[in-house]
């Protein structure tokens, strides 16, 4: 690349390294340090004894409802945002990239405000329910089921895009030897399309499952407080000023991501789905 | 032609595309074994009509019968017909054996069962049940197996059962994607133009190869193409299309050497054509002399479009020529010489053997049974 054009990306490089790399450093340092603020900077030294919070009940279920609930709008949006992004794919309209614009378009307002809303006409009370004059969500606010919507409804656009992109690659003429060598329809679909789409369901069950594990505002609003993630560990432990325990389970966090990552490399080699 | 068994017959077929009509009553009958290629220019229809027969798309008029049963409205999967696609479309997730036996492996038990016969199951699970008793299904397995190992032997890729698709050669994706068509034994094998892609040696060797190849099997060969050499080569039958009609169908030679109109003897290789008059019976007049012909009959008098295939006029001393020109250009090609040659007004394309310098003239002379005649029609314009 041209001197010119890599003296660019100096100013990103510093950000990153000033707000990514380094804060990532101090956080992995806190977590597994003494460091508080009533230490004095000489008698900082290496301690092990936060990993206690690990252990901790609290703990323990909070990732629990983390990877529950993870693990069920993936799976929720696997098996919905498949169809969907197959409809689209077969769809004879014009202009598919209108309906993929529909697709996305919640993702354009904001989304504490999206899912504030949402906990809004999940309750007793509200605007639907004075214009329609019944409840659509009954009185669901609260409970795990409002939680699970909330999750579903935010990252189902991740899983039908990354799909969509997938299927979309498939040759038509692989499809067209396939019946010609004799594959029904299903056949053809379960042997050939599907394979060939795995890639998709890959990338869009990890850019599903990741922020559902580490996300906090959707529980904490859709649940009312009922129903508690790590990521609600984590923010109440910043809010309390308990770093070295918030930085720990950060960490912790970060090894599934980082894993997650890896994972994706391995099976999207192109980056052909990736978003 | 006439006593082999008709395998599949289209009955006044069109099909139409965005109200553009791509091909129009189409009529054509092919026989059991032959090889029978659709010749044309792309946009011809050759495609739409080969589409039609694997079932990928419907006629919107006519019938098409295989083996004596309308298949208008059956899909591409029920139909004892397999296609080499133009772009081999092999599976990628998929290594060559898996994909060569891919069709077998999907089929049903039943469909197995009939496709290979219970003698030769039987047979199978005897060998193999010398060593510990297996299951029908594992035998039908292995008959796959065995199969498909057969066919590549066939296309001479034996050693590459466990390679991945992408990194085999065109030339090797070709006879992968051949090999996967002709494990499932079809009565008919349609090809769209599989040799396109590849260079013009590795093009050649398959030529051959698939004639071989067809001739050994005993199963018709669809052939699509727009290359009127590789049609030469291969066929035993060519239909040469044009905007969705059929121009002429009959053997290499005869439509090499008697082409039916300007179109045909254009597309078909170099040619001269000119114009003429048919005087009266073997005679016809054209470039102002009287040439004796034969095996042609128009009304005295007709304007007749006379061709003359480039190899087919003789080279002769100036006083024993009927036709004396001046070669305007040479091309020196290997075999022969190719000269343009300017007789009165008109420019023959002559091949010979003997060399001439630009600016020399020559004797030409034409034996009857060379000259070749057309009706004229005002609506042909040639390519």
């Amino acid at each position: 690349m041209n001197k010119e054009f890599r003296v660019l990306s100096r100013p990103y490089m510093v950000w990153l390294s000033v707000l990514v790399f380094f804060p990532i450093l101090a956080m992995i340092f806190i977590g597994f340090s003494n460091l508080d603020s009533s230490v004095s900077i000489g008698e900082i030294s290496l301690s092990f004894s936060h990993l206690n919070i690990l252990t901790q009940s609290s703990t323990i279920i909070a990732f629990r409802n983390s990877l529950i609930f993870a693990l069920a709008t993936t799976f929720i949006c696997f098996i919905f945002g498949y169809f969907i992004a197959y409809e689209i794919k077969l769809s004879k309209f014009k202009n598919k990239f209108v309906l993929l614009t529909l697709v996305i378009l919640p993702m354009w307002s904001n989304l504490i405000l999206r899912t504030e809303s949402l906990a809004n006409i999940m309750s007793e009370n509200n605007i639907l329910k004075s214009l329609l004059g019944f409840n659509i969500f009954g009185n669901i606010a609260g409970t795990w089921m409002a939680v699970l919507f909330g999750l579903v409804f935010t990252y189902m656009p991740f899983m039908i895009l990354s799909v969509y992109t997938a299927l979309e690659k498939i040759d038509f003429a692989l499809e067209e030897a396939a019946l010609d060598l004799g594959l029904t329809p299903l056949k053809k679909f379960w042997k050939v399309v599907f394979p060939l789409s795995l890639k998709g369901v890959v990338t869009g069950s990890i850019m599903v499952f990741l922020p559902t594990l580490a996300g906090f505002a959707i529980p904490k609003i859709l649940s009312r407080g009922q129903i508690v993630f790590i990521g609600n560990i984590i923010d109440n432990k910043f809010i309390y000023t308990n770093y070295n325990h918030g930085a720990l389970l950060a960490v912790v966090i970060l090894i599934f991501i980082l894993g997650s990552i890896l994972l994706i490399t391995k099976f999207d080699k192109e980056g052909e789905t990736l978003l | 032609m006439e006593n082999k068994k008709a395998l599949i017959e289209l009955k006044n077929i069109s099909k139409s595309y965005d109200d553009e009509l791509v091909v129009k009553n189409v009529d054509l009958t092919i026989y059991e074994n032959e090889f029978l290629t659709l010749l044309g220019p792309s946009g011809c229809g050759k495609t739409t009509i080969l589409r039609m027969i694997a079932g990928f798309i419907k006629p919107e008029e006519g019938e098409i019968i295989i083996n004596a049963k309308v298949f208008n409205d059956l899909p591409p999967y029920a139909r004892p017909i397999h296609t080499v696609f133009q772009k081999y479309a092999l599976f990628p997730h998929l290594n060559v054996i898996d994909n060569v036996a891919f069709g077998l492996n999907n089929r049903t038990w039943n469909y197995l069962e009939n496709f290979y016969g219970k003698a030769k199951i039987e047979s199978e699970i005897k060998e193999l049940s010398k060593h510990k008793p297996i299951s029908v299904k594992k035998a039908i397995k292995n008959l796959i197996y065995k199969d498909s190992l057969q066919a590549l032997k066939l296309v001479k890729l034996e050693g590459f059962i466990s390679r991945k698709v992408d990194q085999l050669s065109g030339g090797q994706q070709q006879r992968v994607a051949l090999a996967r068509a002709l494990v499932n034994k079809p009565q008919i094998l349609l090809l769209d133009e599989p040799l396109a892609a590849l260079d013009l040696k590795l093009r050649q060797n398959m030529q051959y190869e698939l004639k071989e190849m067809q001739r050994n099997l005993g199963i018709t060969f669809l052939f699509v193409t727009h290359d009127q050499e590789e049609a030469m080569t291969m066929s035993d039958r060519i239909v040469v299309m044009k905007e969705g009609v059929i121009q002429q169908l009959g053997s290499p030679k005869s439509i090499y050497n008697e082409p039916i109109n300007r179109y045909v003897a254009n597309f078909i290789g170099e040619t001269n054509i000119i114009k003429g008059t048919y005087i009266k019976k073997d005679l016809v007049n054209f470039l102002d002399v009287d040439f004796k012909c034969m095996g042609y009959k128009f009304a005295e008098g007709e304007k007749v479009d006379v061709v003359i295939r480039p190899e087919d006029f003789d080279v002769v001393d100036l006083e024993k020529a009927k036709l004396v020109g001046e070669v305007v250009f040479s091309l020196f090609k290997g075999v022969h010489n190719e000269y343009e040659v300017k007789v009165g007004m008109e420019k023959l394309l002559v091949h010979t053997y003997e060399s001439y310098e630009v600016g020399q003239p020559i004797g030409l002379t034409i034996d009857p049974y060379e000259i070749h005649m057309m009706k004229v029609d005002d609506s042909e314009q040639g390519v």
